[in-house]
């Protein structure tokens, strides 16, 4: 009996093989997205966590400074001065190769005598006997790993060009590093190690170190020896466990990531829809078969079985497609992944893609998870009705009817649970995507109503238009809402994310670009980093001397002066910057909800502080509050004058006048100096002095407002990439989904459709009633889209990129976004309904009314 | 003494260095055996000493040390030797033109070793630094040679003050000097090759009254006792037929000092360019030629840990200066393992001198003995 049961299903599923190969299709790019994200987000994290070991070595603490590194001279006093003998001081950087323009390395630079006990490449290294000598006393000696050296085409005593610190320079290899087991081997892959002195004149840092390592083990004497290195730390400088700088880069790239994540999901839920309508159809379609299998013997229980084996071989089958396409994406994503990590948090380069067997386990449980849920209910209800009223389909047809109160109801509550996690939660941005979720599910839930709403209106509108082809068409769809109900809420569901993501992005960038305008107002930016994403802990800076010169260069009417630096709040770093206020850059702050000349007020005279919106949203900081700062002249207890906007930083950055900070900080030195000219000025000429004027310095940027605006773009445009990507694959995943259920639909009407034919209904009317029908849905879906789409892009915008970013942003609702969705509802619905017209058409209508 | 030489030849002989422990050590042992001597300065001939200057370093000869050894006892008996040396190498003859601070040609390594008589112990270390942003050097006013937290400073003329060890093993002391500074060789200058140049430049305090701390197996001692500095500096010395020496730094209880190396050729005999010094109580200094001493092993030790050969008992005669003395090492395990291998350590003396029955303390080192042992990288 069973065996007969398996080779009906089997029979079925090969009869059927278009459905069967969509089904498969949409559970394997559900699975594929997940598992690509997956592989890229975890490669990148990865690689980053492996070179940062490899550079961290076997240190257990670090001495870091939190602004521009640590003066040289406080090794030398642990060192000889304390008698600290487990230390090892290290300047780092990140480096780019000439002529491999995307091949980022970190520079490492160590002191071979202190270096034994801390990173055994180095040690390894000096065993198998390179050229110490060469090692200490050529510039710009350097050793690799031998497979790095090999892609760069490198052999000792080869030179090579790279960028440092946005300077040219010339590096020789001298030797390889030696990895013993493939992890280190791969971890260091991604460092070049240089002697001390070297990476010092590469990075100009002058007199000072990145930081110092050092070995402190957990015994009797651990805090004795850190209480005894901690009480002579200069202000700015502190001393901690090796394992809270990874936890710091991990925490920078958690939001990103998890975006990356929830995003990847929406393209599974679209996914699990698409199998979800898959196993609905299957069902549907054997009612007769199931009820007359029923009637002569089979139990539920071995229905029930048939129908979810079934759907896990589907799953199975689409879950080890996924899989592998998942694994490929993921290599063709990982680049826009670190391209992002490049852009806005650190320096990393991902050489090899690895996959986390839990990526493959996660792959599988969502594969076979969705496909068996979504299953579930079809085979419940294959197995619910009696074999008797199964064979009448208007039975089912009715039951659907009268279970769209209760969805509808579920729809409310699910989508009344989702705005109760979104405003309960606080800050939390896991339950944030939860509460999305759950609203995009109520949503969903409420279009078998709405599509039965929309359909009793256009009714008589079709009649009037298409007359009673066209009743017929709208009422067709209400009649088989068993099975169009589920083809229009995923469709409506993977238009409403497109629409959301688009107008989220829309409204992030034209906040982006209003913000560029005005926070931008001179016209050229000297600066002494770079790259912005360490503005704020580079070493380098001017000699105010310069921006006095500056000032004198003809046509040029004002300079301000600027000094990136970190700064110690409580006991966390944050990025400052102190301001030298002339009457054009004031223009560049906008203030949340203060008046602007109060707010100068309290910066000028130097009582207050403002901050970024961001860092007022991490710190809990209101205006009116007080923050306390660790200054070189003790702690200083400043009031927050106001919150700005800005957009640079999701860390945030707090913002004082330099009076303030070359008092509290007894330093004049500065990073970067806006150049406003005046109108008749020549921009090229005065870009010409200022390049002279410059040419002494050996790093020196000069960007004009327009360069650095697209520069910005540039990278905001790089930044949603991603999500651009990660869109069109749900768009894709529903697509398919539409057309499967679509294709489903019109395949199953044969024989009323065949009716139709045979009563006199011409080949073209046959192609006008399909074509009309499936645009009808899916302009149910697109209109249904808008208003969901519409409460996505809110959601995402006040709460999802509130609690990752911290930042706000201003919604802009663009109608052609809103257009496009109900244009691809249309255009997926209509390319949907062409094979079957044509089939249909081209079925002589006894063959038709034979074929079921 | 003539240690950095030692390397420089061990080196020679086994073309690669060992690896004890297996890290960064191994490095400046490289860095000495690099024969070539273009470019540095030489000692060729006399010169004039003057100080402090010369206490200071000479960067522009390659090698150069500053080498306190001593024998201490503590109030209650409890008897120490120690040796504290920091080596100078350069290992390019031009200073470097570049901006960094931590560019330097001038490399520095110091051995420390103590050694517990009643406890019968005996720890030696190692450190390496470079000769850049005050992490290792040498000053002369004040007078100051350190590495890390280990150094020898003070005035000209001493006290010295050397700290050396760490807080569970280590000492400080305070040394002045009860005789002249001695010029070893001709005037200063030592020959220890037939080629002109193979020479170093040479001056010792041999009798140096110490007193200050040792801290050794949990517990401190106040001790006194005396020391001995030698200071040296070449650009290259040993030649390829001289496989090691043995060296004696003697002290007597009649007042005179007595130091004599014997030079060690490939064929077993005794190299004609080894050579010695007496030194009266009142501190003058006399020359002793090869043929005014002899040296006869009495006794043979074989390291445990290296299984290297060592002499452990010695019969020494000075005809010439009525000398006639046993010497025997207090403890017969003071071998350093090292960068590299070799045997430095305190010695008790019995015997006569001047037909009057004396003893003394003394340090002596024997270099050259047997391969280094060449362990495997253990990472």
């Amino acid at each position: 009996m069973t065996a007969l049961l398996y080779r009906s299903s089997l029979r079925y599923l090969l009869r059927h093989s278009w459905q069967l190969l969509l089904a498969v299709l949409g559970i394997a790019l559900g699975v594929a997205v997940v598992v690509a994200i997956d592989v890229a987000s975890g490669s990148a994290q990865r690689a980053f966590e492996l070179s940062s070991d490899a550079i961290t070595g076997e240190a257990t603490h670090q001495i870091v400074g939190v602004s521009g590194g640590i003066p040289q001279d406080l090794y030398r006093h642990l060192r000889v001065d304390l008698g600290v003998a487990d230390i090892a001081p290290v300047v780092e950087g990140d480096l780019a190769v000439s002529g491999h323009e995307n091949r980022a390395l970190r520079l490492l630079g160590v002191d071979p005598f202190a270096e034994s006990r801390f990173r055994a490449y180095f040690a390894n290294a000096l065993q198998s006997g390179f050229d110490l000598t060469k090692f200490l006393t050529v510039p710009g000696a350097v050793l690799l790993d031998r497979d790095t050296a090999d892609e760069l085409g490198l052999k000792p005593g080869n030179s090579f060009g790279v960028v440092v610190g946005g300077a040219n320079r010339k590096l020789e290899l001298i030797g390889y590093l030696e990895g013993g087991d493939d992890l280190t081997r791969e971890a260091i892959s991604e460092v070049a190690v240089v002697d001390l002195a070297t990476a010092q004149e590469a990075l100009a840092l002058g007199g000072r170190l990145t930081r110092i390592d050092l070995i402190v083990p957990a015994d009797a004497q651990q805090e004795k020896i850190l209480g005894l290195v901690r009480q002579d730390l200069p202000p700015g400088v502190e001393l901690q466990s090796a394992s809270a700088t990874r936890d710091t880069a991990n925490q920078m790239t958690r939001a990103f990531r998890l975006n990356l994540q929830a995003l990847s999901l929406l393209a599974l839920l679209c996914g699990a829809f698409l199998i979800y309508n898959t196993m609905t159809f299957a069902v549907v379609q054997r009612r007769h078969l199931l009820a007359v299998l029923r009637a002569i013997g089979t139990t539920r229980r071995q229905i029930l079985l048939l129908i979810v084996s079934e759907a896990l071989l589907l799953g199975l089958i689409g879950t080890i497609i996924g899989q592998v396409a998942g694994i490929a994406l993921g290599k063709s994503l990982v680049g826009l992944v670190t391209q992002t990590i490049n852009d806005l948090y650190y320096v990393v380069s991902v050489r090899s893609i690895t996959v986390d067997p839990w990526t493959l386990v996660k792959g599988t449980v969502v594969g076979l998870g969705t496909t068996l849920v979504a299953a579930l209910a079809p085979a419940l209800e294959a197995t619910s009705t009696s074999p008797r009223r199964a064979f009448e389909t208007v039975e089912l047809e009715d039951r659907v009817h009268r279970a769209v109160p209760a969805v509808t109801l579920l729809g409310v509550l699910l989508i009344g649970l989702g705005c109760g996690l979104l405003f309960a939660s606080g800050k939390q941005l896991v339950p944030a995507f939860v509460g999305l979720f759950a609203f995009l599910m109520g949503a969903t839930a409420l279009t078998p109503i709405f599509t039965l709403g929309l359909m009793t209106i256009a009714t008589p509108l079709a009649g009037r238009l298409f007359g009673q082809l066209g009743k017929l068409a709208t009422r067709g769809v209400s009649a088989t809402l068993s099975r169009t109900g589920i083809a229009v809420a995923a469709l409506m569901m993977a238009l409403a994310v497109t629409v959301g993501v688009d107008l989220m992005i829309l409204s992030f960038r034209s906040t982006v670009e209003d913000w560029l305008e005005y926070s931008l107002p001179a016209d050229f930016y000297v600066s002494a980093f770079d790259s912005p994403a360490r503005r704020y802990a580079s070493g380098s800076s001017f000699d105010p001397e310069l921006f006095d010169s500056i000032k004198g260069i003809p046509g040029v009417v004002s300079t301000t002066a600027l000094r990136h630096f970190q700064a110690m709040m409580g006991d966390t770093p944050v990025r400052a910057m102190a301001m030298s206020f002339v009457d054009e850059s004031r223009s560049a702050f906008s203030f949340v909800e203060a008046r602007p000349s109060d707010v100068w007020t309290l910066l000028d005279t130097g009582e207050g502080v403002v901050v970024s919106e961001a860092l007022a949203y991490r710190r809990g900081l209101e205006r009116g509050d007080r923050v306390s700062l660790d200054t070189p002249s003790g702690q200083a207890d400043l009031e927050v004058a106001g919150i700005f906007y800005d957009y640079s930083s999701e860390q945030g950055i707090l913002m004082l006048s330099r009076d303030l900070y070359r008092h509290l900080w007894a330093d004049d030195s500065l990073t970067a100096i806006s150049v406003y000219l005046s109108d008749s000025a020549d921009p090229r000429r005065v870009k010409v002095e200022l390049l002279k004027l410059l040419g002494d310095w050996p790093r020196v940027q000069v960007v004009s407002n327009r360069e650095l605006r697209d520069q910005s773009m540039r990278v905001f445009d790089r930044t949603f990439r991603i999500t651009g990507v990660l869109r069109t694959l749900a768009v894709i995943v529903a697509f398919v989904g539409v057309l499967n259920a679509l294709l489903a639909l019109q395949l199953e009407r044969t024989r009323e459709l065949g009716v139709l034919r045979a009563q006199g209904m011409t080949p073209g009317q046959l192609w006008r009633l399909i074509s009309q029908q499936t645009g009808l849905m899916g302009l149910t879906a697109g209109l249904l889209a808008i208003p969901v789409g519409i409460s996505i892009a809110v959601i995402m915008v006040t709460v999802i990129n509130r609690r990752s970013f911290g930042w706000s942003l201003e919604l802009q609702i663009v109608p052609a976004t809103l257009a496009q969705a109900v244009g691809i509802g249309l255009v997926a619905a209509l390319l949907a309904g062409l094979y079957p017209a044509w089939r249909m058409s081209r079925t002589s209508p006894a063959e038709a009314l034979r074929s079921e | 003494m003539l240690l950095a030489t030692a390397i420089f030849l061990t080196c020679q002989r086994e073309g690669t260095s060992v690896s004890v422990p297996p890290t960064t050590t191994l490095v400046l042992t490289n860095l000495l055996a690099r024969g070539d001597t273009e470019g540095y300065q030489r000692a060729t001939e006399p010169r004039t000493f003057s100080f402090p200057d010369d206490h200071g370093a000479h960067p522009d000869f390659r090698n150069e040390w500053w080498y306190l050894t001593g024998n201490l006892t503590s109030a209650d008996g409890h008897q120490f030797g120690y040796q504290f040396t920091l080596f100078r190498s350069a290992i390019t003859p031009d200073d470097p033109d570049r901006q960094s601070d931590w560019a330097t040609r001038q490399l520095y390594m110091a051995h420390f070793a103590l050694t517990d008589v009643q406890a019968n112990t005996f720890h030696a270390s190692e450190r390496l630094s470079r000769g850049a942003v005050g992490l290792a050097g040498v000053t002369t006013e004040p007078f100051r040679a350190w590495l890390d937290d280990w150094e020898i400073a003070g005035d000209n003329p001493p006290p010295f003050r050397l700290r050396a060890g760490t807080d569970a093993l280590g000492l400080e002391l305070e040394l002045t000097s009860a005789k002249p500074t001695v010029l070893q060789g001709d005037r200063g200058l030592s020959r220890k090759g037939r080629e002109p140049g193979n020479a170093s430049y040479y001056y010792s305090m041999t009798r140096m009254p110490t007193r200050g701390v040792v801290v050794s197996g949990l517990k401190t001692y106040a001790v006194q006792g005396s020391s001995w500095l030698d200071r040296e500096w070449s650009t290259s010395a040993l030649e390829p037929s001289q496989t090691g020496w043995d060296w004696f730094a003697l002290q007597l209880s009649d007042g005179r000092d007595l130091m004599i190396y014997q030079l060690r050729l490939e064929d077993g005999a005794v190299d004609p360019l080894s050579s010695g010094t007496i030194v009266s109580m009142d501190g003058t200094s006399e020359r002793l030629g090869s043929s005014h001493f002899s040296i006869e092993t009495l006794d043979w030790w074989i390291s445990p840990a290296t299984r290297i050969r060592y002499p452990a008992a010695w019969k020494i005669l000075v005809p010439t200066e009525q000398i006639e003395l046993t010497v025997t090492p207090r403890l017969a395990d003071q071998e350093l393992s090292l960068s590299v291998v070799y045997w430095e350590g305190a010695v008790q003396v019995r015997g006569s001198s001047n037909n009057r029955a004396v003893t003394g303390d003394g340090y002596v080192e024997l270099t050259g003995y047997g391969d280094p042992p060449r362990r495997k990288p253990t990472q």
